[in-house]
């Protein structure tokens, strides 16, 4: 049976239709009302320009969450991507029990993020397993738990998220090295070159698109840091995030469409600089390797 | 007679009979799930049904989880409920952008037997019903306080009281804590501080018709003051929740709570010596927070009559009375509910209907949400930062003076 181009529509209509009600139209709409003062329960509106965007740069609680979103992208992806990375060439060795290793790395993956922050809540109050380690190898915790001072509570969140996201990461890199060939690490071997020089020489270059994937895909994923927020801190002590401010922007208090709209055109256009950024910054790379 | 004749006659009775046994329907929207209480609401609803054999009731039910914004969303959409439950500090937001009905004439008969109208009024027009009214008082663990040196009729009336029953509480032992410090909880951390502030005789505004934000006098510092020496000389910090199973697990000695508490005793089957005492004030008990449950109706309701009717029976004394036994809940707005053996016979009832009398609103303002953030954020700073207390509430007047401007 043919075809036919009318039947192919007719078939992905359910798809397009779904993604233009519900994708393509509330992302354009949401940038049009980012230029308006629109407030749910206010029945007009005025088109105020870029008045919403010049706010945002004196909105003290804006400038915060943004800082606090910089420091969880910058402070989180090095230490997934590199952990993950040794995760990975760990268990791609041969060993008894690497099966068993391989699924317990990557069960916080597959763990609902509510159910994870929850438990490191626990861990990190006073009294907490956190704690008490670290009060046994001469450190004093925060008197009344890790999450209720503003000098720990972004920090400890970000280590709770790369503990949670190595595995996955691992995953994929476990996949990139098993498409490296074998070969070359046996011609490698035979020119005399050592475990050091192989990983930089054969497994990172031909890692790279991994690299690449991950760090692109990890650092949309971190500048849209919400949940761990919402259920561990509520923007507390300092770890309010921009998805954080919007929400409590657009879905709490006033119900701001309009400046909260604004607010994650913001995010878009900083997700979207950073990722074009490791591209150019990756590629001039492959030069170098 | 033909037959077209014979078939328009019959649509012309049908459409009669239709019309002579249609009902208006009103639909209302509320927050009580519980098992113990949803079956009194259905009960309720059925014998207002019952009465009033020509409406109709349709019940939906809202959780506190995103009840408010389902609420705001169906108000902005135009598809919001006859009658809805508002918390006390929603209602101005509502009223300010003209969704609710001003229920001012309806309610001028019985207005005298109902408390907790100043929180429905804004600019001088009633937006709502009270139904229940909601306090905080002080929870002390008698076992503890005994342990203390206390006789077993001791109960902290003034803020020295508090202060040195907490120390010696907190003097007890590792792992005993004097006080109850709420963590910085959003809308929740202001209604532990107001207690103290109020009963300092601080406000949030002048009276006048200026309306200077004074938040940061010398009575708010005190109250502040005196909030923060708690945190810090005995302070359990824990979120509501958390404080409260300290308190159940005889870790803390004094909380401030509300009346879901003893619900959660009773359900719980707690064997807690406990008692609750009025909120402690300068030289003698002091004022409270004050907040509260309303029903009002949708400005744009095509039924507003029945819906009136509906809330005047669902706020009657009666049904208040009927809902109080079964949620064990101890603030009912009418004063003829107050007077029901069931608040009588319970002395910790009695501290909440006493609470409420000496209790206080904060003020009816479209931009509650963000003073309230803005005190919130002051005792943050003080309590868990480094700012001084009268540093933090300097900062928060000219949040609101921002605000108002």
């Amino acid at each position: 049976m043919k075809w036919s181009r009318s039947s192919a529509l007719l078939l992905a209509l359910p798809w397009i239709l779904t993604f233009l009600l519900f994708w393509l139209f509330p992302i354009l709409y949401s940038f049009i009302i980012g230029f308006t003062d629109q407030q749910l329960l206010v029945k007009e509106y005025q088109w105020i320009g870029l008045d919403n965007y010049r706010a945002l740069l004196s909105d003290p609680a804006f400038i915060e969450s943004l800082k606090n979103t910089f420091i969880f992208v910058i402070g989180t992806i090095p230490f997934t991507t590199i952990i993950a990375l040794a995760m990975a060439l760990m268990v791609n060795r041969q060993f008894k029990g690497r099966g068993l290793f391989r699924a317990g790395y990557f069960i916080p993956s597959i763990t609902a993020m509510v159910v994870i922050a929850l438990v490191f809540t626990n861990l990190y109050q006073r009294g907490g397993y956190i704690a008490l380690l670290a009060s046994m190898v001469g450190l004093s915790p925060p008197e009344h738990g890790l999450l209720f001072d503003s000098g720990t509570a972004l920090y400890s969140i970000m280590a709770m998220d790369v503990w949670m996201a190595v595995g996955y990461y691992m995953l994929i890199f476990l996949a990139g090295l098993k498409s490296i060939p074998e070969e070359l690490y046996e011609a490698a071997a035979l020119s005399g070159a050592g475990a050091i020089r192989r990983f930089f020489s054969i497994t990172l270059p031909m890692l790279k698109p991994v690299v690449l994937f991950i760090l692109v895909i990890n650092s949309i994923k971190s500048f849209q840091v919400f949940v761990e927020i919402f259920v561990m801190t509520r923007g507390k002590f300092e770890t309010s995030t921009m998805v954080y401010f919007v929400y409590e922007t657009g879905l709490t208090t006033r119900f701001q469409f309009g400046y909260a709209s604004a607010a994650a055109y913001v995010l878009f256009l900083i997700i979207a600089l950073f990722s074009v950024f490791q591209f150019i910054l990756l590629r001039r790379r492959q030069a170098l390797w | 007679m033909n037959t077209r004749k014979i078939i328009l006659l019959f649509c012309l009775l049908f459409v009669l009979v239709s019309s002579a046994t249609a009902k208006t329907t009103i639909s209302w929207w509320q927050f009580w799930t519980d098992p113990s209480i949803k079956p009194v609401i259905r009960e309720m609803v059925d014998e207002f049904e019952r009465q009033n054999p020509e409406i109709e009731v349709e019940l939906t039910d809202l959780t506190w989880a995103n009840g408010h914004e389902k609420i705001v969303i169906a108000f902005a959409s135009g598809t919001g409920p006859d009658v809805v439950e508002l918390g006390s500090d929603w209602i101005a937001e509502f009223a300010v952008n003209g969704h609710l009905a001003d229920v001012s004439e309806d309610i001028a008969g019985d207005s005298s037997d109902y408390q907790g109208w100043g929180m429905a009024d804004y600019n001088g027009r009633i937006y709502a019903r009270p139904w229940f009214l909601g306090t905080r008082v002080l929870y002390a663990n008698r076992e503890l306080l005994e342990r203390a040196g206390y006789d077993d009729l001791f109960m902290p009336v003034n803020w020295n009281d508090l202060r040195v029953a907490a120390r010696k509480i907190n003097g007890l032992g590792k792992g005993i804590y004097g006080w109850g410090s709420n963590a910085p909880e959003k809308h929740r951390l202001y209604k532990k501080y107001l207690p103290f502030f109020w009963s300092a005789g601080a406000r949030i505004f002048t009276d006048d018709e200026m309306k200077l934000c004074v938040v940061a006098s010398e009575r708010a510092v005190a109250a502040l003051d005196l909030y923060k020496e708690l945190h810090d000389s005995c302070g359990y910090v824990a979120n509501q929740r958390g404080i409260e199973d300290a308190f159940l697990d005889g870790k803390v000695g004094l909380i401030i709570s509300g009346d879901w508490l003893l619900k959660r005793i009773e359900n719980e089957q707690r064997k807690i010596n406990f008692t609750t005492g009025l909120i402690p004030g300068l030289r003698f008990p002091g004022r409270s927070f004050l907040g509260g449950e309303f029903l009002a109706v949708n400005e744009a309701s095509k039924q507003k009559e029945a819906a009136l009717k509906f809330v005047r029976f669902i706020t009657s004394p009666e049904n208040q009375v009927k809902f109080c036994v079964a949620n064990r809940s101890a603030n009912p707005s009418s004063r003829t509910a107050q007077q029901d053996e069931y608040f009588k016979s319970n002395d910790n009832l009695q501290t909440f209907i006493r609470q409420i009398a000496m209790a206080k609103h904060p003020p009816v303002d479209p931009n509650w949400v963000f003073i309230e953030t803005a005190l919130e954020e002051a005792v943050e700073e003080t309590v868990f930062g480094s700012a001084l207390p009268a540093e933090a509430l300097f900062k928060a007047r000219k949040k609101i003076d921002g605000l108002e401007k």
